[in-house]
Order: structure tokens, then sequence, then C-alpha cells
């Protein structure tokens, strides 16, 4: 393994996130603590390989919050530690976030952060360098997998520098994109791990502790000046003056460096403009960005995410009193205002700003647009075999059809229920925009989306403010409901909210790649742990009503939804326990067993229901004959399907025109 | 380092497909085997949030000097087609006329349009629309090699061994298969050589 391999000097091929790692393996970690968010979720898991290989401990947590303290806890007393998530996972850790700088740190601890621009996995953008200028905290935004490693190393030193948390700041096409690396060498020395009440500053660890939270923030802003420091010397930071007299200049810091660098190259503008490459966004350094400034009369800023760095610049023209125009995100037009960058749109950015060809001539826009409409639309889907395929199915026949129904969502496997399949245009010409972006889809039935954990939350506003005009369910999953909504169920109960809550367990955190939570009966480091009962959990907090069931058998759970929706008085819990699909196949081959499929006999009247189960082994042949006489039969793909048997159940097929072939049970 | 960057010596290839079907694989066995002969690499994975049956396809970029992940439009020195309407979507963005498109001729049609939400066309009308984005289009049933070989799901190296026989790519042949080796599961190395070789020897005669 690589994220341990002592060999420095070797170049290898690393993932963003497998380089971070390293990077902190490197530094001599002593903890690292997260909670799966996608692009942050391999971090810990190959931190994890060296935590069992050096011996330190490694976990998923229960939530960002309980990760993040975690790992505070360990620097407090002297231990190098790291917490890594994704941006969202940020906004659940804002109160100690917002807090622990007071008292800072003594061991040395890095906060990665894994942005999404493009939402390629998240529900927003964010950008969350502004969290550190928030908190007061220096952040680092490297460029490519080797600044990744070697930026994430040296965060643990500045921060033992500075006594403060230190942020480092990656995104989705450096977390999730691989390059070359060259080791360096793994510290061995650890730190002492040691608790010292008064070190350096009375009652340090304790805000309210005499001389208080004021003078305590006091002391920090002096810490912060010692990064200024940091920042002017850094060659993380570089500035590559223009040969040719020119006045113009473009600042830029992390993945979008790398595009503006390669756009520069192929408009022949490299050595034509200043640029300054920050690869400290914040604080930015202020010499550095004089003796610049003293040579452009125009800057472009190009930053991945929103205007962090642009702001400072224009702090410092005023504060420099320069004649100098700052163009970026702030100024209209000049950038795109939302959604990731890429080398197509930096280059046609810097080809406006300097006034240049841009290199592509597109004579033959028209055929490719021609074509473009040949191709077949393909959207995501849930796998063959998915226990939320029953689910939803069931919830959709359990609710009352003539009533509007609010369904809240939360955020794994089970979103898809909100958007699902072909939630893109339908008709790209459809410029009447009440029709073009509805979906056609079997998933479609959730109806808010927001959060993890916001779905019990909302239910019960919906609810008290008094919506009566459908039933109100909230749907989370096994991680989620140990995630954030401990806290909501036990609200619902105490003021009695009405709603039914649905909890999908199936046993792991999916969605992120399938890491082990508190239902799995496995830690990050594969111990075996204890698993709470999540019935238990509901009863002990006065949930009245609390049934499980399999979310295979659909009768019984449209049976046990509609008696749940019935009960008064305060909220009820319907548990939907089966593993993941792609995890029982798994263990199937573990065991050497295979699952036995379906198959679609001649009683199929091409009625179509089965298809729209949204299940992905199941497709429609137009061209064959039905046993009601018409054209077209479905059909199940014999290497996708893992025999359920969802579609041959009654409550979707009246027909029975689905056959089990094979022996046992999926 | 900025200075050091004079050189746009560059090699870009994008391998598409669906969920499941080995293309991010198949990408970094490229990778792997750039970075050992000295090359600098970038792979960008482009991924939905769905576990499996989704639109997949990983940005591979190789030279003396490479910037960010991601192939610039039209930037394409081969595209990897493991499904036919995969390779014509990312061929109408990232391909030229230089572009050599290899390209698996198997569908894998979607859900989309199993639920008539889309219609999947005629493969043939696929391939003769790749051959008007690029004038070097290469396509055969890979998986059918595969099977061949013995193992369908051997299919994305069956492409990588038509894409060592191109002599496109900036280094040997053996290179390559070093790294399929190296990145396979041990019990399937032997069919997955066969698969490699096959591939090789089918680009050859068609080429």
């Amino acid at each position: 393994m690589s994220v341990y391999e002592d060999e420095p000097g070797k170049r290898v091929l690393m993932l963003g996130n497998e380089a971070i790692a390293r990077g902190a393996v490197e530094a001599g970690i002593q903890l690292g603590a997260a909670y799966p968010g996608t692009p942050s979720s391999e971090i810990m898991p190959y931190i994890a390989e060296a935590a069992k290989e050096l011996g330190f401990h490694a976990e998923w947590s229960t939530n960002e919050v309980v990760a993040f303290e975690v790992a505070a806890g360990a620097a407090v007393v002297g231990g190098r530690s790291l917490f890594a998530c994704k941006g969202a996972g940020l906004n659940v850790v804002m109160d100690m976030l917002m807090t622990l700088p007071y008292t800072g740190v003594r061991g040395g601890f890095v906060i990665v952060v894994a942005d999404d621009p493009g939402a390629w996995y998240s529900s927003n953008e964010q950008d969350s360098r502004f969290a550190a200028l928030w908190a007061e905290l220096p952040v680092l935004e490297p460029w490519d997998q080797q600044s990744a490693k070697d930026m994430t190393r040296d965060a643990f030193a500045l921060s033992e520098m500075l006594e403060l948390p230190v942020m480092v700041r990656s995104c989705t096409r450096l977390s999730h994109a691989s390059g070359d690396v060259c080791l360096g060498e793994i510290q061995k020395k650890r730190n002492e791990i040691v608790f010292d009440k008064h070190w350096k500053i009375p009652y340090r660890w304790n805000v309210y502790g005499p001389p208080g939270p004021i003078e305590k923030h006091r002391w920090q802003k002096e810490q912060m000046k010692k990064a200024l420091d940091f920042v002017e010397n850094t060659s993380f930071n570089r500035h590559h003056e223009a040969e040719n007299g020119s006045k113009v200049g473009v600042v830029t810091s992390g993945m979008a460096s790398n595009y503006v660098q390669e756009a520069l190259n192929r408009l022949g503008k490299r050595d034509s403009v200043h640029l300054l490459i920050l690869g400290v966004p914040y604080p930015v350094p202020e010499k550095m960005i004089e003796s610049f400034l003293d040579k452009v009369d125009t800057v472009l800023c190009v930053e991945e995410g929103e205007a962090l760095i642009e702001r400072q610049i224009h702090q410092h023209v005023n504060r420099l009193g320069k004649n100098v125009k700052v163009l970026g995100r702030l100024s209209d037009g000049d950038m795109p205002p939302v959604d990731e960058l890429d080398p197509d749109k930096v280059t046609s950015v810097l080809a406006r700003f300097l006034d240049a060809e841009p290199p592509l001539s597109g004579e033959d826009f028209d055929v490719r647009e021609d074509l473009s409409e040949m191709v077949c639309a393909r959207s995501s889907s849930w796998c063959a075999g998915c226990p939320h395929i029953g689910s939803f199915w069931a919830l959709k026949r359990a609710l009352p059809a003539d009533k509007v129904n609010i369904i809240n969502t939360g955020i794994g496997c089970y979103e898809m229920s909100g958007y699902g399949i072909a939630a893109a245009p339908i008709d790209a010409k459809d410029t009447d925009e009440s029709t073009r972006w509805r979906a056609v889809t079997p998933y479609e039935i959730t109806d808010t989306l927001y959060v993890m954990g916001s779905e019990t939350g909302l239910s019960q506003g919906q609810y008290h403010v008094g919506y009566r005009d459908g039933k109100i369910v909230s749907v989370l999953g096994d991680s989620s409901f140990f995630h954030t909504n401990l806290p909501p169920i036990t609200n619902a109960v105490y003021n009695k909210a009405e709603q039914l809550i649905l909890v999908l367990d199936n046993y792991w955190t999916c969605m992120t790649g399938h890491q082990p939570n508190p239902s799995t009966g496995l830690n990050l480091l594969g111990e075996d742990t204890h698993v709470p009962s999540i019935e238990e959990i509901c009863r002990a907090f006065g949930v009245e009503y609390v049934k499980t069931v399999d979310p295979y058998n659909l009768r019984e759970s449209i049976d046990t939804m509609k008696e749940a929706m019935e009960h008064e008085g305060g909220p009820s819990v319907v548990v939907l326990r089966r593993v993941c699909a792609l995890q029982r196949i798994r263990e199937l081959r573990g065991q050497r067993l295979k699952a036995p499929h379906y198959v679609v006999n001649d009683g199929c009247t091409g009625c179509k229901i089965c298809l729209w189960l949204g299940c992905p082994a199941i497709g429609f042949d137009e061209s064959r004959t039905n046993a009601a006489g018409g054209k077209g039969v479905a059909f199940i793909d014999p290497l996708l399907c893992v025999g359920c048997g969802l579609c041959a159940q009654e409550d979707v097929c009246r027909f029975h025109a689905h056959d089990k072939v094979g022996e046992g049970e999926f | 380092m900025v200075a050091d960057v004079e050189d746009l010596k560059e090699f870009n290839l994008i391998v598409t497909g669906v969920g499941g079907q080995g293309s991010v694989l198949a990408s970094h066995i490229v990778a792997e085997a750039a970075v050992r002969r000295g090359f600098r690499v970038r792979v960008g994975e482009t991924f939905g949030a769905a576990q499996r049956g989704g639109k997949v396809h990983s940005h591979v970029r190789i030279g003396d000097m490479v910037y960010g992940p991601l192939c610039p439009s039209r930037s394409l020195d081969v595209l990897l087609g493991l499904e036919p309407n995969e390779a014509l979507r990312l061929a109408l963005k990232y391909a030229n006329e230089e572009t050599l498109i290899i390209t698996n001729t198997r569908p894998v049609p979607s859900m989309d349009a199993n639920i008539g939400a889309a219609v999947y066309p005629d493969v043939s009308s696929l391939i003769d629309a790749l051959g008007r984005v690029s004038g070097r289009v290469v396509s055969f049933d890979a998986t059918e090699l595969a099977v061949e070989a013995g193992n369908e799901r051997t299919m994305n190296v069956v492409l990588l061994g038509a894409l060592a026989a191109s002599g496109r790519l900036p280094f040997e042949t053996e290179s390559l298969r070093e790294a399929v080796v190296g990145r396979v599961p041990p019990k399937t190395v032997k069919v997955n050589e066969t698969a490699f070789n096959l591939g090789y020897d089918q680009l050859q005669s068609l080429f």
C-alpha cells in the first residue's frame, strides 16, 4: 500500500484522496476521524490502512461534528490528528469550528474539506474556504496530487507553529482524480500525549476560563499574524512575471490554476501575463500581492468557487490606493457565476480577457448538434434488487391516492426517489420552463430533499402549522438515523408531531461506497461492534408505533405503512430492513453461491407495470407479440437480475408472468 | 512549477462506458504504465452519484507536463468506447477529425430506453455518426472477444489490447501488457492476457 510504503523518492500513481492520506502519514498522524461524504470518502479508509499497519486510531464517527470533536480532543492533548469531510459535512461542524480556535490546539490539527463545485455528488456547490475566513484560520488549496500530499503534511507543522487548526481545501477534480506523486519520508517520531490545563495560557482548554473568551479571541488574532510570515515565504505561493512589459495579471489558486496555465499555453499568452498562483488563498501574502499589483493595471481572478482571493485583492488595492481594475466573480460577466470550472471555460474566459483567438473554430457545430440528438439518455438508477425499490413501491401503494401527500427525504441512495432517471430535459427543444424539466421516471415520489436529517424536522413543521391535505412522511436510512435523526425523532415525540417515519435499514452507508456504520456491526478498523436496535431506540424515545418489515415483501410493507399512517398523537416508525443488494451479491460470491434469477413467461400482457418498478434488469421488447395479442413484452436481463422477486409479486404483476429460475434465495 | 512549463507535448485519452464495464480500471492501467515509463500523468474520473449502470468516462492525460485531469474539448488522441452510445456521446464533445476512435459495438440499452422515455439508436447509425466526427473509427464486438477469451468481464482489456496495437500510445505494448497483469485480480491474469492479445490482433486485422 502506497499510503504507508516507506520508500522515499518512489513515484506512484495516487488518487487525490490517497495523496492527502499519505501526507498525513508522512507527518506522523496519531488519530483520524471522519464521516463519509463524497468526494472526501476515500481519505479515511486510506488513513485506516496506515492506522492498522502503524498502530494508531482511525474511525468512522456517527456524524461530522462527532468526528471533528474526536480529532480535536486528540489535538488538545498534543496528538497530530486529521478530520476529513465533504463541503456539506463542514456545515454540521460549525459550532465547534467557530469556537475551538479560541483555545487553539497543542498537536497539529488538520481539517480536510473536499468541496464539490458542479454538485456532482452534493446538494450544493459551496466554497468552504470561506469557513476558514469566518473561523479565522489559514486554508491551503492544493492543485494536484503531489501538492495535496505535501500541503497536508506541512499543514501539521503549520498548525503546531500557530497552535491553531489548519484547513486543507480539496475539490472533486482533485480528490477524485489521480496523478503521479513522489513519496516522501514518513516521520517516525510521534508527539508526546500530555494534558496541561494551563498550557501557555491560563485555563487553556476552557473558553470561559479566565481570562475568558474575549482575551482568547485576541490571542487567536495575534496567532494569525504569524501566519502572514508563513504565507510570504512558502513555496506554495508563486509569482511568475510577464516578460514583455505587460500590465495584465491573473490571480488563481487550486484546481483553477491548472486550467489557467493550460489555457495560457493554448492561447500562446504564457509570457504576456503576470501570474500569481496562491497555494494559500487565506490569508493572502500582503507583500507578494503588493509587488504583483505594482506591475499590473488589470487583474483577473480565477478561482474554483466564490470570490475569496478576489475580495482580498480588492481590499489590498484599496489599502494601497492603487488604480488597478479587478475582474472576476464579482464583476458581472467576466467569469461564469455558477458551476465548476474546466479547461474550456477558463480558455474562453482568458481569450476574452486577453483579446486572444480562442482555439476552437467550431465549424462543424451544426453537424455535432444534429448527431447529439441521436445519443440515448442514460440516467442513474437504483441497482437491480435494491431494497429501496420495494420500499418505495410499497409507499406509493400505501399512500392515499386522492390526497396531496408530502414525502420528505434526506441524503442516501433513497434520495434517487426524488429525481431518478430521465431527470434531464425530455425535449431539449422544449423552451417552456413549466414542462421541459418534467421528469419521466418510475422513481419520482419524493417532494422535499435538502440535507441529512432535514427530513424528520421538516415533517414536524408541516404538521404543526396545520397541513392536513395528505399524509406526511419522512424517509431516512440507517446511517442517517444515527447521523442527525436522533434529536428530531425525540422532538417529534416531545412535541406530538404526527408523521410516518420510514427507516430504510440496509446495514451500510451505501451511496458513498459502502462504509460501515453502527447498523453494520463493524467499524473502520474491521472490528466487530455492537449493533444498536433502531426499534428499541425509537421505543425508548417514546414512539408508540414501531414495526419492522422486509421491503422484499410488498404486501406486508404496504399494509404496515397503511396501519402506521393511521397512528395518532405522535410519530410512527416503520423500519424496512434488508441488506443492500450489492453487499448481498458480495456475500453470495464469498460463499461461492449463485443467486437465482427471474424470467418473463408467456403470460406477459405488455402492460409495462413491472418496468415502473425502476429495476435496471427489466426491459421491454417491442417486437414480440404478448398474451393480450398486442405488441411488446417485458424481458429480464439474466446477468443483471439478482432474483429479489419483487417483479413477480401480486402487487406488481397480477398476470403472474415472472418465473423464478434456479435454487435458493437472494 | 510554473518555470518548468514550456512543453505542450501531451497525449489525451478518454475511456467511456457504462458503470460496471471497467472503464475506470482501464484508464488506471494506462496511467500506471505511463507512470512507470516516467511520464507525468493525470486521470480524471467523471461519474454521477449512482453505484451501477450510469454513464462513466475517465480522462487520461500523459505528457512531459500535464495540468488538470480534464481533457479540453476536441483534444483527444484516442477515444476508447466500451459501449457505442457512450462513445458517440463523448466523441461529440472531445473528438476531432484526427482522433482515433476504437469502440465496442455491443450496446447496453439504458433504463430511459427501457421505460420508453428515450430511444436507443441502431448500432450501425451510431458507428456512422462516429465516422462523421472522425475519419478514424475502428469498431468491433469486443464483448464477443472477451467471451472467447473466457470471461465477458475482460471486455475492457480486449479494448486495451486494441489500443496497444494502434501505435498511438506514447510507450510500447509491453508496458501496457505489464500494467494489465499488475492490476487485474491474480486468478484472472491468464484470461486477461488472452483478452489483451485478441484485442491486439483484432485491431491489427482492421487497421
